[in-house]
């Protein structure tokens, strides 16, 4: 047993200080597009390589629709001129102003992890926000398998129409206040299974999301930016 | 004494007139006479037997003489008192219970039924009031065959057969011990014997002790020969079970009572410590079954079992006592049995009345098909919940007190010199803990898988709650174990009076202290002591309460002023009033500012949940079955059906257990009876010749004899 | 070749209406048989010589055909064994009474196809619930109209689970869907007595999105995308599967370097994997201390996978033509050198953790699965040679450079959680082998090339990291997919999991469940 203290003591600590300073290691984050000047990139070309259709034309520049960008990097490699990127990982949208967390559940999240026909790479990212690297409990986020006792609801995956009941389920059993967060472009817009005829194209067509996290996967600091905003502590970005 | 008279005979014509009136009157009303009979006379029973126990000297009274056997007598002292008043306050529920169980479906009963049963109750209370010999054993018998008949009413094929057997072999040992008493004190009578008692030697101190105390232990329940129990239990139909295990379990216990403190004085510790260990062994085989059975019945059965080892275990603690000379210990031990006693009679009656009640409201006793019954049958459910709260000993009900009781005075072995002896209380003790937590878990499960959860077949969803009467009689029965847990204070005293006579010492004076300054008792607490009981509130409702206090504790000595204490009357009262507060403070707090809202269960997210996807009362126990799976050794046979070898179609297991005591004295003397009958048999080869030849040679041998004394 | 050995011995033993024929092309022998035959040909190829079962596929063209395939050891090419019969009324002798590792591909025919098996006793709710889906629906077919109402509106009366076990006191233990803190989706049926499980049962396809069908028609580009996301986690292997059939359908070849480069990545993504499912299990144990230690590693794998290409899990990686994106030979040499360090940190750990009793103590002889019942389901991947049932296509069926690399296969005979995760190890250390072997051998040069796709049928089979799986492609004139079949690991090895859990009791559920490795999103697609 003594070995596992020496070699703990040997690893150190090696938790991100994120959110008190930005992260910046290389391989934390895959990006994502960011809104490109039309001066800088031959606009129909590029928006027609998108295979999500993602990307449309708006006050002269390439906008991106953040819950269709399923990470194909069409728009960035291969192409004479590529669309701008952004390295970061702060993608989240709030669906509207949050409300609704009172005080007490600072330091105290419990999040009710729900998997609707997730490829895997999600809910990995969702597995790794424990990972030492990460460690959302220093945060006060924590993970629990019973709706009763969650106050978020963490979905990812296209919703199946297999798991829509069990979905549906969980959300009726949870108490309020309760707010659900959807993670990945599937759980936002079906991602690349929209037209399947057994998916529901994204939570929203279900449950009423209060925040989205786009990205396929979206690494787990977006993940964990997307939960700060959510009981609203903002960080010093 | 005229007034008592009249009280005893006026139980006798009571019953009587309920005998004759069944016998004489259409069905229909016969079985109300039951009712109306039997409770009568047992509420005038009720108001007798306390008399008698108040009252200093008991009560005599002599019958006919009949020449060679001597004078027939009743002689109701206050042992014998104790016990009708146990009998009379089962007796009179169950009375009602038994007759509105018969008029719901009389076709299943034969007529003369209801007769034998008022017959069961009078010949129970000979048993309990005859002072001779000849005169208890003939009670004996006519008390085992009634029960015999009772038993068998239910229709179906030889089911009481092994309890007749086992029956009359007890009654043979009681026989010999009786007659062994009686002729070394020259007379049949239980005066007479009880009066030479104390100059007995140690070796007919020991026969004897072995043969009543394993012959009423086979009414009693105890081990190795309780194997009828569960068999014959099972079977009794449900109107009779509650009058056979409230009442005839006691009568075992009753005799060895008898026999070990009235009839002899025991000197033998070693004696104490066989009674102390068989109880204390036979308790955990009872409840180890009653944990792992799947028919309520059963469960309740093993139980009793359990219970009367309970019982069994206190008395042997305090037979140890008295014959190392330790007589308050004594006393207390044997006040803390009795007590055990008078509560499991009510509430083992109260227990078989709700699963009585189940049965006939649902045709089903398997744990494992019930389910859900709380919202079909609120009361029925409030009243077994109460009865098995009361036997696994939960404060602030009756079996909470007896048990505690029971442990501390077998804490008292401290006092004791015997290295052996203080190792063999150890034991007890041990095993009477673990069988406490046992039985926690056997009526958490019987209750939870009856009355709580999913209906799991459809007959529990028509289940109907129970009939006026019966609730009437539960409830009854119920209330006595509120009061007889919140009142220990005067139920002690009131044992004590029964205990006093044998022991020679009074538990009173030893359990329950005098806090209450008003009450005149003779003796009185030193000033500093009384005092500082009274700054915690030892003294509250001493003006409203005629008590001599209302906290059970035994004192020491300088050292230790506190040996133990404890007040399920305070207890309650707390209780009471912090339920109260909290329910106050969340409906001003919680209810009014919050919404509650009722949801489904989570299961998971499936769409329905089944009730073949509830946990089983079989499930439930499984893990007590793999710890004790080497003594219960169950028989495990494994049946596949599949098509093609990989497409299971159907998995058939079974496990059979059978009994501890049916694998090691059931069977092995069956075998062996039916082995030596076959060597025997070879004495009958059908030749006329050989017959000849047998008469001959017993003439030859009687001759020899005779010549030769 | 063996092939031909096969096709003159199954000459003399079965007569057929037509005659068998390789087609040398695609290295396939077809045998084409009649319903009776179909079983007993299937029975003599998988019993008696030894050929591993790799899938069922179904076409459905003026007949519906049923095409069996199967692999030999260390064969190249593949037996087809095909059988065909009306579209809308069929009577096809079902194969998994006598080979039990067809079941389930014949129940998901049935579910999705309508293919009827006459005589399969377990026919009915496998992919398309019951309880969701309206009667009578196959979406795979041609005739299937996604704008019709396919969900079942009405309560739910179609399905109630299946109660094998006859004892008193049996019950169904339910588990899931939505169970465990963050398990995929699926729902356990354990049937039980009490502590011990007598028959578990999976009802899986909870998270079925129906790729197969929507990959119809799209184009090469798009359905790469979704072969992709079909099991995230082993995102480049299932890639380079289906890149890999989709260029024998073309007359160039992918360039050297983009070859190796392949090597080097499924490797990676092998050892990221292995290592996920070792802190998955020191999870499910308990052991924290353990699970976070594992952790740190996977979490450096997955940096190091994002530098190397811009993405943890390799996605947009593989292209029909080679990679899309490469960095300097510096970069790949120090990534090798972290990976070599990460490998020793994970001997270090494997030491720990062979010394913890009560880590073992939960693996060993638990969830034990023998070589006879890997075989009878035809296990793959780390599960199967956990029991010493041994198939790993790198070595039996190797592709892209894996015939030039010297790695070993690890064997462990016991079957028990602890053999499996000896497994893992092992593989780690293999693929670390393989990973600095590559490096010396990566030559210079483009790591793309445009390829022109003729139309037509490719069957590639490649070792994703939980086991052997195969990719089917069929391609039109318009270069638009006429049809994608995935034969994935996962389907395979959920058919055993029953088989590692029966017998044991409820608290070592977690743990053989992690240890068996399987992916719920692989096996529902």
């Amino acid at each position: 047993m003594s070995s596992w203290v020496k070699k703990g003591l040997k690893t150190g600590i090696v938790t991100t200080s994120y959110p008190k300073e930005d992260e910046k290691t290389l391989g934390i984050t895959p990006g994502f597009p960011k809104s490109t000047d039309c001066d800088e990139v031959d606009n129909e070309a590029l928006i027609s390589l998108c295979p999500m259709d993602a990307l449309y034309y708006k006050n002269h520049k390439v906008m991106i629709e953040s819950k269709d960008c399923v990470h194909c990097y069409r728009c960035l490699r291969n192409v004479e001129k590529p669309i701008s990127w952004d390295d970061g990982f702060k993608w989240s949208v709030l669906q509207k102003k949050q409300t609704g967390f009172s005080k007490s559940f600072s330091r105290s999240i419990h999040i009710l992890v729900v998997d609707a026909g997730d490829c895997g790479a999600c809910l990995n990212e969702v597995k790794l926000l424990n990972n030492p690297f990460y460690n959302m409990h220093r945060l006060g986020f924590f993970v629990t398998p019973s709706p009763r006792k969650a106050d978020v609801l963490l979905v990812v995956g296209p919703v199946s129409e297999h798991l829509k009941t069990a979905l549906l389920k969980a959300y009726n059993a949870m108490p309020t206040p309760k707010k659900v967060m959807a993670v990945g472009a599937c759980s936002l817009s079906g991602g690349v299974f929209k037209e399947s005829f057994v998916v529901n194209q994204g939570v929203e067509k279900i449950l009423p999301v209060d925040i989205q996290i786009p990205g396929c996967p979206p690494p787990p600091l977006a993940i964990l930016e997307g939960l700060l905003q959510l009981v609203k502590e903002k960080d010093n970005g | 004494m005229d007034n008592l008279n009249l009280l005893f005979a006026s139980v006798f014509i009571i019953y009587f007139i309920g005998i004759v009136a069944i016998l004489v009157l259409p069905k229909k009303m016969s079985v109300a006479m039951l009712g109306l009979s039997g409770a009568t006379g047992s509420l005038v029973l009720f108001i007798f037997a306390a008399f008698v126990l108040f009252r200093s000297n008991p009560y005599l009274l002599s019958l006919w003489e009949i020449r060679g056997i001597g004078k027939l007598s009743i002689t109701v002292d206050h042992l014998s008192a104790f016990f009708l008043l146990v009998t009379a306050i089962a007796a009179m529920p169950a009375s009602v219970f038994a007759s509105t169980r018969i008029s719901k479906n009389p076709q299943n009963y034969n007529t003369f039924i209801p007769a034998i049963y008022l017959s069961l109750l009078v010949s129970i209370i000979l048993v309990l009031v005859a002072s001779n010999v000849f005169f208890f054993l003939l009670s004996w018998e006519v008390m085992s065959i009634f029960i015999y008949f009772l038993v068998n009413s239910g229709k179906k094929e030889h089911p009481g057969y092994v309890m007749l057997a086992i029956g009359e072999a007890g009654t043979l040992a009681i026989l010999v011990a009786l007659v062994l008493l009686a002729q070394n004190a020259g007379t049949l009578s239980f005066a007479g014997i009880g009066a030479n008692g104390s100059h007995l030697s140690a070796r007919l101190q020991w026969v004897v002790f072995l043969l009543s105390f394993f012959g009423f232990g086979i009414k009693g329940g105890l081990i190795p020969f309780n194997f009828w129990m569960p068999r014959a239990y099972s079977v009794t139909p449900s109107a009779f079970i509650p009058i056979i295990a409230g009442v005839t379990l006691n009568l075992g216990l009753y005799g060895i009572i008898r026999v070990n403190t009235n009839l002899q004085f025991i000197s033998q510790t070693g004696i104490g410590v066989v009674i102390l260990i068989t109880g204390a062994i036979t308790a955990i085989i009872g409840i180890l079954y009653a944990t792992i059975e799947d028919d309520f019945k059963t469960v309740l059965a093993h139980s009793s079992i359990e219970n009367a080892g309970i019982i069994t275990t206190a008395f042997g603690a305090s037979i140890i006592f008295l014959s190392s000379g330790y007589k308050t210990a004594a006393a207390m031990a044997l006040v803390a049995a009795l007590y055990h006693l008078l509560n499991h009679s009510v509430f083992k009656t109260l227990l078989f009345m709700g699963s009585g009640a189940i049965e006939d409201a649902t045709g089903s006793r398997s744990l494992n098909q019930m389910g859900g019954l709380l919202k079909k049958m609120p009361w029925t459910g409030l009243f077994v919940l109460i009865g098995a709260l009361s036997i696994s000993a939960m404060p602030p009900f009756n079996g909470f007190v007896s048990e505690w009781l029971i442990l501390e005075s077998l804490l008292r072995s401290v006092e004791l010199s015997s290295l052996g002896v203080k190792i063999a209380f150890i034991i007890a003790g041990a095993l009477l803990a673990l069988t406490a937590g046992l039985a926690v878990t056997c009526f958490i499960r019987a209750f939870g898988m009856s009355f709580l959860g999913m209906s799991r077949t459809k007959p529990m969803q028509k289940a109907k709650e129970v009939t006026k009467s019966t609730m009437a009689s539960m409830a009854f029965l119920a209330l006595t174990c509120l009061a007889l847990g919140v009142l220990p204070t005067f139920i002690i005293p009131t044992i004590n009076k029964s205990v006093e006579p044998l022991v020679g010492k009074s538990a009173t004076v030893a359990l329950v202290p005098p806090f209450f300054t008003n009450h005149n008792s003779k003796d009185k607490l030193p000033q500093k002591f009384v005092s500082a009981f009274h700054d915690i509130g030892a003294g509250v409702a001493e003006d409203l309460v005629p008590a001599r206090g209302l906290v059970v504790m035994h004192r020491g000595g300088k050292a230790n002023p506190v040996i133990f204490a404890m007040s399920t009357s305070y207890m309650f009262v707390m209780m009471a009033f912090l339920l109260g507060l909290s329910a106050v403070l969340v409906w001003v707090f919680v209810k009014r500012k919050r919404k509650v809202v009722y949801l489904p269960r989570w299961d998971g997210g499936i769409k329905e949940l089944f009730p073949e996807m509830t946990y089983t009362a079989t499930g439930f126990a499984q893990p007590v079955r793999v710890i004790f799976d080497t003594i219960l050794h169950p028989e495990v046979t494994n049946q596949h059906e599949s098509v093609a070898e990989h497409f299971r179609v159907t998995i058939r297991r079974k496990k059979e257990e059978v009994h501890l005591m049916d694998r090691f004295v059931l069977y092995p003397v069956i075998n062996f009876t039916q082995k030596l009958s076959k060597i025997l048999a070879k004495m009958h080869n059908g030749r006329l010749n050989t017959y000849a030849g047998y008469a001959l040679l017993s003439i030859l041998v009687a001759l020899i004899i005779a010549l030769a004394g | 070749m063996l092939i031909r050995k096969i096709t003159a011995e199954i000459k003399t033993l079965f007569s057929f209406e037509t005659e068998p024929v390789i087609d040398t092309a695609s290295n396939t022998l077809k045998i084409y048989c009649s319903h009776k035959q179909t079983p007993l040909v299937c029975d003599w190829l998988f019993n008696e010589k030894e050929y591993h079962f790799a899938g069922l596929i179904v076409e459905e063209n003026a007949l519906l055909e049923l095409y069996y395939l199967f692999v030999g050891e260390g064969e190249k090419g593949f037996v087809n064994v095909i059988t065909a019969d009306e579209l809308n009324t069929q009577n096809f002798e079902s194969v998994s009474l006598r080979v039990h590792a067809v079941d389930w591909y014949e129940r998901e025919a049935e579910d999705l196809y309508g293919v009827h098996f006459k005589n399969h006793p377990r026919l009915g709710d496998f992919i398309l619930h019951d309880d969701v889906w309206q009667e009578g629906i196959n979406p795979m077919r041609k005739s299937f109209d996604k704008d019709k109402t396919l969900f079942n509106r009405k309560p739910r009366q179609y399905y109630r689970p299946r109660k094998i076990v006859e004892e008193e006191g049996s019950f169904i233990m339910p588990i899931g869907p939505i169970f465990s803190a963050e398990a995929e989706s699926v729902h356990l049926q354990l049937e039980t007595i009490g502590e011990e499980i007598i028959r578990a049962f999976p009802r899986l396809f909870y998270k079925y999105r129906g790729i197969e069908k929507i990959a119809e028609g799209k184009s090469i580009e798009n359905v790469l995308l979704l072969s992709e996301r079909t099991a995230g986690t082993t995102a480049f292997s299932h890639a380079l599967g289906f890149c890999l059939a989709v260029e024998k359908l073309s007359n160039e070849t992918v360039p050297k370097k983009a070859q190796v480069l392949r090597v080097f990545f499924a490797e990676i993504e092998r050892i990221r994997n292995h290592i996920g499912t070792i802190e998955a299990i020191c999870n499910s144990t308990g052991l924290v201390v353990a699970a976070s230690q594992v952790g740190i590693l996977e979490e450096e794998m997955l940096r190091l996978s994002c530098i190397l290409s811009r993405h943890r899990y390799f996605f947009g990686l593989c292209v029909v033509g080679g990679l899309s994106y490469e960095c300097d030979k510096s970069t790949y040499k120090d990534s090798v050198e972290k990976i070599k360090n990460i490998v020793k940190e994970l001997g270090e750990i494997e030491e720990f953790l062979i010394n913890t009793s009560s880590f073992l103590d939960r693996l060993e002889e638990v969830g034990v699965i023998s070589a006879a019942q890997a075989k009878t389901h035809d296990l793959v991947g780390p599960m199967a040679r956990g029991s010493g049932y041994l198939n790993d296509l790198r070595k039996f069926q190797p592709y892209l450079k894996y015939d030039k690399l010297k790695f070993d296969i690890s064997n462990e005979t016991e079957g028990d959680g602890y053999a499996r995760l000896r497994v893992l190890f092992t593989e780690i250390r293999e693929s670390a082998k393989i990973l600095e072997q590559v490096i010396l051998l990566m030559p210079e040069g483009e790591i793309f090339i445009k390829m022109d796709i003729k139309p037509g049928t490719a069957l590639v089979g490649i070792e994703a990291p939980r086991g052997a799986s195969w990719h089917r492609v069929k391609i039109g004139e318009n270069k638009k997919l006429l049809s994608y079949r995935m034969l994935m690991p996962s389907f395979r090895n959920w058919h055993g999991f029953h088989v590692a859990m029966e017998k044991y009791a409820f608290q070592d559920l977690p743990i053989i469940l992690a240890t068996l490795g399987l992916s719920v999103a692989e096996n529902d697609k």
